[in-house]
C-alpha cells in the first residue's frame, strides 16, 4: 500500500512545490486567516452551504438522529447539570427556534460548519433511508418506520445507562441487538446495531467494574489501512499536514518529526519523496514514533528507513512504545539545530496519548516549529449522554459516507465498518469518559491550543488546501464530501457535517 | 459534569449478588493507560489482584474463544470470582457477534454466562424469544430456512438419511401416513414425494401429519402469553402455506397426498396421539428432526414419549439430533463438561455458518441468534 499510494501523490506533490515563502513566515503569523480567506472563497464558501442544505441532497441519517436526539434531550429531567452548562441552553431550546440542534450539541461538535437551518414537517417526510447507488423506493416506508422506532429505542437505551438503569438498558439492549442487523441496507440499522453492540459492552463491563480496553492493534491496522483506500479522510489528514510541515522545514537541513502515534506510518513516504527532492536538497530528517508495541514500531521503523534509504536521505528512526503524554522531555532525542514538527492524526480508536495536560506541556517544553493536528469532529469529554449524542451523530454521518460507495455485503466494508469504526464507538462508549478514566479530556484542542500563550496557529496554505482537492477527485461520490477551509483551518466532511478538522500551531520558542 | 460514575452499588441492586472481589481495580479509576505490550499486538491493563502471565501469551490466531471459555466455567466451578471477572471482562473485549466464529462465540456465550450469573436466563430467553417472533415473518425465516439449506447440507443430510430409511421401511405398502415432527418446515418431504412418484410399483397414497410445537417452552404464566397467541395464528397461516404448496406438488407428482397439520402447545410428550387420525390399515412412519431434545429428560418424559410412539406400532422412526448431550447440569463438574459440551456443538455450528455463508449474510445471523438464544 505504501508504495502504491507514493505514486499517486508524486504527481500531486510535485505541482504545488512551494515557490515562494510559505505563507506563514514566523512574522505574519498572528493574522487572522484574511489572505488566506481570500483564495478560499473559490472554494466552498459558507453561504452555498446554507443554501445547499434546504434541498434534498443532505444527510438523512444525521437529520433523523438530531430530530430525535434533539426532542429527547429537551424531554430529560433537569438533572447532572453541575458544571455542564451545555444541558441548561438545550431546555431552554424552545421548540419555535428554527435552529434546530446547533443549540443541543456543544459547538465544538458542529462548529462553524454546520449551518443553520430549519426543520419542517415536510423535510421530515423528504428524509430517506435508503441509499445506496441513489436508493429504490420500494419498502421505503418500512424502513422508516423500523429505523426510526430502532433509533429511538437506542436514544432510550442510551438514557437508561446515563440514569445508571442498567437493568432496564439490558432488557432494551436484548430487543435492539435481535433486531438490527449490521448487514442491512439502511446505514440507521448497521449504526444502531454497532452502538448497541458498545451498550452491551458498557453493560457488562459497570457489572464488572473494569472497563479497561483490550486491542488487537494489528487488525486495528489492516482496517485502518483498508478504511484509507475507500475513504478521503485519512489522505485528507496526511497531505494537509505533510503541506505544513513541508512549508514549515523549508531551507532547514536537519529536521525531526514526532509522530505521537505512528500505526504503520503511512503518511511518511509521500513525505520523504518531496523532501528528499526537493530544491535546497534533502535534510538530515530523523523520526521520532511513539505507538504502543515495540515490535510494531520497529517494524515500521524499518519500512520507512528502507524507503528513506531508497531515495537517498539520511534518516534515522527512534521508536518509543509509550504515550507521548507519559514520557519526559528528555526522552526525545532531539539535538541541538533540529527543526521539529510534532503531528497528531487524533482518532477514538484507543487512547493514544494519555493525560491532555501532561501532552499539552511536553509540547510547550519541546517548542516546535510546527504542530500539525488533525481532529475528528467529536468530544470525548462530557457525560455519556454527550458522548453518545455526539458519536451517533458522527458516526451516522461515517457510515452513510461508506454507503454512498461500497455495496451493503461487501466485506471489505463490513470490515471496515467492524473492525475500525465499531472500535472507536466502543472506545467512547464502553470505554471512554472522564468518569472512568478519571482524567478531564479537553473538548477540543485546536481551542486549547489556542487559547495558549505559547502557542500561534498557523493558517494552512492555499497548497494545502489544492493537495486536499486533489484527493478528493480521486474518490468517487466526490460530491458527497465537502471541503471548507476557514479560520485558518481545513475541515473535510460528508454532505452538512464536518468530520475531521485539520490546523497547524507554532510554538514561541521554536527555532 | 461526570455524574454517569458507574458506581458498582447501583449495579448491584439490579444484580443483587454478584460478588465483588475485594480490591476493587476500578474503584480508584483505572484508565486506559497501559503498560507496554509484551510481544504479541495485545494489551492488557495490570491487575494487581489477578493473577497471571498466562493470559498475556495467547494470541489471536488460535481458538481462543475456547480456551477462555473453558476457563470462565472452571472458574464458576470453582466459585473463583476474581478470575471469574478477569476472564469475563476479557471476553466482553474480545468478542463481537459480527467478527469471527470465535469473536462470535465468545459473544453468545458472554452473554448466556451474564444472564446465568445475573439469574435472568429465563426472561431474558423469553424477551428474545418474542422479539425474533416480532421481527422474523414468515417470508424471512423461510428464506433463511431454504438459504441454509441451499448454502449447507447441514439439514438435508438428515433428511436424505430419513427418507432413504423411510423409503425402503414402506416398501411395498400402497397406504403410508408419516408422522412428522420437525423443525425444518417440511423441506424434507418434496423429494420424498419424487421418489414416491418414481417407484416402480404404483404410486401410493401418502398422508402427512405434521405436527408443529407452538414455542411456549413450557413457561407457565409468562408474560408473553399474549405473543403466543399471536404467534399461534401465524404458525397457523405459516403451515397453511406450507400445506398448499405440498399439496399443489404432490399433484404435480401424481401423488395422492392428503396434509395435516397439528399445532400442539406446552410438551411434545403430551402429546395426544389419538388425535394423530391413524387409520388400521396405513404403514406408519415417525419422523423426528431436531425436535425431541426439547423433552427434557426428566420425570421419565422421554421414556413416555419413546412408548407413545411405540403404541402407534410405526414401521419406522426416524431421528435427527444434534450429536451432543447439551445439558448443563446445575454446577461443580458437571456444569463444565455440560459448557464443553455445549461449547464444542457451537464450535462446529459455526465454523460451519461461517464457511457456507457470504460474509454479510443476514440469514446467518438470523441462524446465529437462534444458535445464540439457544445457548
Amino acid at each position: 500500500m505504501m508504495k502504491g499510494g507514493f505514486e499517486v501523490v508524486h504527481a500531486t506533490l510535485d505541482m504545488i512545490q512551494p515557490h515562494r515563502e510559505p505563507i506563514w513566515d514566523f512574522a505574519s503569523v498572528g493574522f487572522p486567516t484574511t489572505s488566506v480567506a481570500a483564495a478560499a472563497v473559490s472554494s466552498i464558501p459558507r453561504q452555498n452551504l446554507e443554501n445547499r442544505c434546504i434541498n434534498l441532497e443532505r444527510n438523512e441519517l444525521s437529520d433523523w438522529v438530531e430530530q430525535v436526539t434533539k426532542k429527547l434531550i429537551d424531554d430529560l429531567p433537569a438533572q447532572n447539570t453541575d458544571t455542564d452548562d451545555h444541558h441548561s441552553r438545550t431546555l431552554q431550546a424552545p421548540a419555535d427556534i428554527p435552529m434546530l440542534c446547533e443549540d443541543s450539541f456543544p459547538p465544538s461538535l458542529l462548529g462553524d460548519f454546520r449551518p443553520r437551518k430549519t426543520v419542517t414537517s415536510s423535510d421530515f417526510d423528504e428524509l430517506q433511508w435508503s441509499n445506496v447507488n441513489g436508493g429504490n423506493d420500494r419498502g421505503l416506508s418500512r424502513l422508516d418506520e423500523q429505523g426510526l422506532s430502532l433509533i429511538t429505542l437506542l436514544l432510550e437505551c442510551a438514557v437508561a445507562i446515563s440514569i445508571d438503569n442498567l437493568g432496564e438498558a439490558h432488557r432494551m439492549l436484548l430487543e435492539l441487538t435481535q433486531m438490527a442487523s449490521p448487514y442491512a441496507l439502511s446505514c440507521a440499522e448497521r449504526v444502531v446495531a454497532y452502538f448497541a453492540k458498545a451498550m452491551s459492552s458498557r453493560v457488562i463491563n459497570s457489572w464488572l467494574g473494569i472497563c479497561s480496553p483490550l486491542i488487537n492493534y494489528k487488525t486495528v491496522h489492516c482496517a485502518f489501512q483498508a478504511f484509507n483506500n475507500v475513504s478521503p479522510f485519512i489522505k485528507f489528514a496526511h497531505f494537509t499536514s505533510n503541506q505544513a510541515i513541508l512549508e514549515a522545514f523549508h531551507r532547514r537541513d536537519r529536521v525531526h518529526i514526532i509522530d505521537l502515534d505512528i500505526m504503520q506510518g503511512l503518511q511518511w513516504p509521500a513525505l520523504f519523496h518531496i523532501l528528499a527532492t526537493r530544491m535546497e536538497g534533502p535534510p538530515h530528517l530523523t523520526m521520532t514514533g511513539m505507538g504502543s508495541s515495540m515490535e510494531l514500531l520497529t517494524e515500521t521503523g524499518k519500512q520507512l528507513s528502507n524507503f528513506a534509504k531508497r531515495l537517498g536521505m539520511s534518516f534515522e528512526f527512534h521508536p518509543i512504545a509509550k504515550k507521548f503524554g507519559e514520557i519526559d522531555i528528555t526522552m526525545v532525542r532531539l539535538r541541538r539545530g533540529e527543526t521539529l514538527a510534532i503531528h497528531w492524526l487524533q482518532h477514538s480508536l484507543y487512547d493514544a496519548t494519555g493525560p491532555d495536560w501532561k501532552t499539552m506541556r511536553l509540547m510547550e517544553q519541546l517548542g516546535p516549529r510546527i504542530i500539525t493536528l488533525v481532529e475528528q469532529d467529536l468530544s470525548h469529554g462530557g457525560s455519556f449522554l454527550d458522548r453518545f449524542v455526539g458519536s451517533l451523530h458522527y458516526y451516522s454521518t461515517m457510515f452513510d459516507s461508506l454507503g454512498a460507495y461500497l455495496a451493503a455485503d461487501d466485506p471489505n466494508r463490513h470490515h471496515i465498518e467492524h473492525c475500525l469504526l465499531y472500535r472507536e464507538i466502543n472506545n467512547i462508549l464502553a470505554i471512554g469518559g472522564p468518569a472512568r478514566s478519571g482524567e478531564d479530556k479537553m473538548k477540543q484542542w485546536r481551542s486549547e491550543l489556542a487559547a495558549r500563550n505559547s502557542f500561534v496557529q498557523v493558517p494552512m496554505s492555499s497548497n494545502s488546501m489544492a493537495q486536499a482537492q486533489l484527493i478528493l477527485n480521486m474518490f468517487p461520490p466526490a460530491h458527497g464530501y465537502r471541503l471548507v477551509q476557514g479560520d485558518g483551518t481545513l475541515r473535510l466532511g460528508w454532505k452538512d457535517t464536518s468530520l475531521f478538522t485539520a490546523s497547524a500551531w507554532t510554538s514561541h520558542i521554536s527555532r | 459534569m461526570d455524574e454517569e460514575d458507574f458506581s458498582a452499588s447501583s449495579s448491584k441492586q439490579y444484580y443483587p449478588y454478584y460478588p465483588h472481589p475485594q480490591s476493587h481495580p476500578s474503584a480508584t479509576g483505572t484508565t486506559t493507560t497501559t503498560p507496554t505490550s509484551i510481544h504479541h499486538a495485545f494489551e492488557t491493563s495490570e491487575f494487581s489482584t489477578f493473577s497471571p502471565a498466562r493470559d498475556l501469551t495467547f494470541d489471536f490466531s488460535g481458538k481462543w474463544a475456547t480456551d477462555i471459555l473453558l476457563e470462565t466455567a472452571t472458574a464458576i466451578a470453582d466459585r473463583n470470582s476474581g478470575r471469574f471477572q478477569q476472564l469475563m471482562w476479557m471476553l466482553n473485549e474480545l468478542s463481537s457477534p459480527y467478527g469471527d466464529t470465535d469473536q462470535k462465540l465468545g459473544s453468545y456465550f458472554l452473554q448466556a454466562l451474564f444472564n446465568r450469573m445475573t439469574d435472568s436466563g429465563e426472561r431474558c430467553y423469553r424477551t428474545l424469544a418474542s422479539v425474533s417472533e416480532k421481527t422474523c415473518s414468515f417470508e424471512t425465516t423461510r428464506k433463511m430456512v431454504l438459504k441454509f439449506q441451499e448454502v449447507s447440507p447441514w439439514t438435508t443430510f438428515g433428511h436424505v438419511a430419513c427418507n432413504g430409511a423411510i423409503m425402503e421401511a414402506f416398501e411395498g405398502e400402497s397406504k403410508l401416513h408419516i408422522i412428522d415432527i420437525s423443525s425444518t418446515y417440511c423441506t424434507q418431504w418434496p423429494t420424498l414425494l419424487e421418489s414416491l412418484a418414481t417407484r416402480t410399483d404404483e404410486t401410493p397414497h401418502l398422508k402427512l401429519t405434521t405436527i408443529v410445537a407452538t414455542k411456549n417452552g413450557g413457561v407457565p404464566g409468562s408474560s408473553t402469553s399474549g405473543t403466543a397467541a399471536g404467534s399461534l395464528a401465524s404458525v397457523q397461516d405459516i403451515m397453511k402455506e406450507i400445506g398448499n404448496r405440498m399439496e399443489k406438488f404432490a399433484r404435480l407428482m401424481g401423488v395422492p397426498f392428503k396434509f395435516n397439520v397439528i399445532h400442539h402447545g406446552g410438551d411434545l410428550c403430551e402429546l395426544d396421539l389419538s388425535k394423530l387420525d391413524i387409520k388400521e390399515d396405513e404403514a406408519l412412519a415417525i419422523n423426528c428432526v431436531g425436535t425431541l431434545h426439547s423433552i427434557r429428560a426428566v420425570d421419565n418424559r422421554r421414556d413416555m414419549m419413546i412408548s407413545n410412539f411405540k403404541k402407534l406400532q410405526p414401521r419406522i422412526i426416524t431421528v435427527v439430533e444434534e450429536e451432543a448431550d447439551l445439558d448443563v447440569g446445575v454446577d461443580g463438574m458437571e456444569f463444565v463438561k455440560g459448557f464443553q459440551e455445549c461449547l464444542r456443538w457451537f464450535r462446529v455450528y459455526f465454523e460451519a455458518l461461517d464457511e457456507s455463508f457470504a460474509r454479510t449474510s443476514n440469514e446467518r445471523l438470523m441462524l446465529e441468534r437462534a444458535a445464540g438464544r439457544a445457548i
